[in-house]
């Protein structure tokens, strides 16, 4: 058993770590987005929908370049934002959530919304002739009844997350114990010739962490059926 | 309906069946990313000679393509830029050793934003952000590990080395900015970057000379147009057009 670095170990919780808040930065705009696509009609809704589901067909390398010619030392948002602002996200792990949080949004949005879908309208609109507010409604109705929904897209996109890649090495960067994640340290190993056993150690840990989360997701998802 | 399915698998199979085939005469040749530009002229003006070869050039870290050579990649002429590379791949018996030898020398630099601040390792101890080749495949990466340890400032700077996949990237990073500066040989600094200098070159008690070998594989030693160029690198032609780039033959 080939033995692990400080900076590989460093690379496991990273990547747990960056998923993790990836996922939870993103819930309150995946649940606001896939309710304005559910319960309301507005101008450009399919440019939103078209918007918010590119991630899932782009090459993610091109969500990195596109993010870096943004947020990057030259880019609009870096130069007149963030820059006066005093903020660098360029090759932190801050960069690493936002590529992460992106590319796993639609999965999110898509599992909220099939859920939401469900919801019988009509006890949105009971509840507003018994006088209940629109809020009310949202955090009495809709948010109960697509809880299955936010929680199996929340796992999904944790899932999506620990395996991202493409727009990670772009905007993050590859720097060890800082930004490099468990795909990035594998990256790293495949391309060495003396890499060979700890890119397979790695790519150990990832399928088991992956088979973790998938038991889980199943497992959630039959015990929400039964409750049924 | 029928019809349009059946043009698709038509052409499915045109694509898969009639692609042109590989030619007797293709040389494949991996190179270190470092010696891009060279090696593409060297490969055409030999191509302007000899007409009926072509060469197919891969360019990567040469630990990568040490890798892929150990993995069965083809590959006919390898250009390392270590010797540590060039060595793993002897060891393993997949070069010719008859035909080993080295072409050029490069020297490590240190490029960034013009700087009168900077002028020696110790001084970049301030920034925050470096670029290097990764050091487990990326000789110009193995080149600074080395001389930052030797420097004594690896502890400064840890948590600030931005690992890129070869030395190229290294200056792309440092050129848009993105880094403070970066580890790349003279020769990349010269030739293609366009908002950041030469801020010093690594002293020598820091680090080895930076050497290019080329070897035969045993696969292309089999080949007599493969041997033939891997003679016209010796060639004093040759040399001329690796000194225009700005590499060293002595």
């Amino acid at each position: 058993m080939p033995e692990f670095s400080h900076s590989d170990y460093l690379a496991i919780l990273l990547s747990l770590k960056i998923s993790l808040v990836a996922t939870f930065i993103s819930l309150p705009l995946g649940f606001t987005v896939a309710y304005l696509m559910t319960f309301k009609r507005f101008k450009g809704k399919v440019a939103l929908d078209v918007l918010v589901n590119l991630p899932l067909t782009l090459p993610p390398v091109v969500i990195g370049y596109l993010l870096l010619l943004m947020l990057g030392q030259n880019g609009w948002l870096g130069k007149w934002v963030l820059q006066p602002l005093g903020i660098k996200l360029i090759f932190t792990w801050k960069a690493a959530v936002i590529a992460t949080a992106v590319v796993g949004f639609p999965l999110m949005v898509r599992s909220i919304r099939t859920n939401m879908e469900m919801i019988d309208r009509r006890l949105i609109q009971v509840s507003r002739t018994l006088g209940a507010s629109r809020f009310d409604g949202i955090f009495t109705i809709i948010i109960p009844l697509s809880l299955r929904g936010i929680i199996a897209g929340s796992i999904l996109m944790f899932a999506r997350g620990l395996g991202e890649f493409g727009a990670t090495i772009i905007v993050a960067g590859n720097i060890p114990g800082v930004t490099q994640t468990i795909p990035l340290a594998i990256y790293e190993y495949v391309s060495s010739p003396k890499g060979d056993s700890l890119a397979m150690a790695l790519c150990s840990v990832s399928i088991a962490i992956s088979v973790i989360v998938l038991v889980f997701y199943e497992w959630f998802g039959r015990k929400m059926i039964k409750r049924k | 309906m029928k019809n349009v399915i059946r043009g698709i698998f038509f052409v499915l199979f045109i694509f898969l069946f009639f692609t042109t085939a590989v030619k007797a005469s293709d040389i494949n040749v991996s190179a270190a990313a470092s010696l891009r530009e060279v090696i593409t002229t060297l490969s055409a003006n030999y191509s302007k000679i000899h007409p009926d070869v072509s060469f197919k050039n891969n360019f990567a870290a040469s630990g990568a393509l040490a890798k892929q050579i150990e993995n069965g990649a083809p590959a006919d002429i390898f250009f390392s830029a270590n010797v540590e590379w060039m060595n793993h791949l002897k060891d393993k018996g997949l070069l010719d050793k008859k035909n080993i030898t080295t072409l050029a020398y490069n020297t490590l630099v240190f490029v960034g934003k013009p700087n009168p601040n900077i002028k020696a390792m110790q001084d970049i101890v301030m920034f925050e952000k470096i670029a290097i080749g990764s050091p487990k495949s990326v000789p110009a990466g193995q080149y600074a590990t080395e001389a930052i340890k030797k420097a004594g400032i690896e502890k400064q700077i840890a948590g600030k080395l931005v690992m890129a996949k070869d030395v190229r990237e290294c200056l792309m990073y440092a050129d848009r900015g993105e880094v403070n500066g970066a580890f790349v040989y003279r020769t990349d600094a010269e030739q293609l970057a366009k908002n950041v200098k030469i801020l010093f070159s690594v002293p020598q008690e820091y680090c080895p000379r930076v050497t290019y070998p080329v070897a035969l594989t045993v696969v292309g030693s089999k080949k007599a147009e493969a041997e033939s160029f891997y003679k016209y690198l010796q060639s004093s032609e040759a040399k001329e057009i690796i000194l225009k780039y700005g590499f060293m033959v002595k």
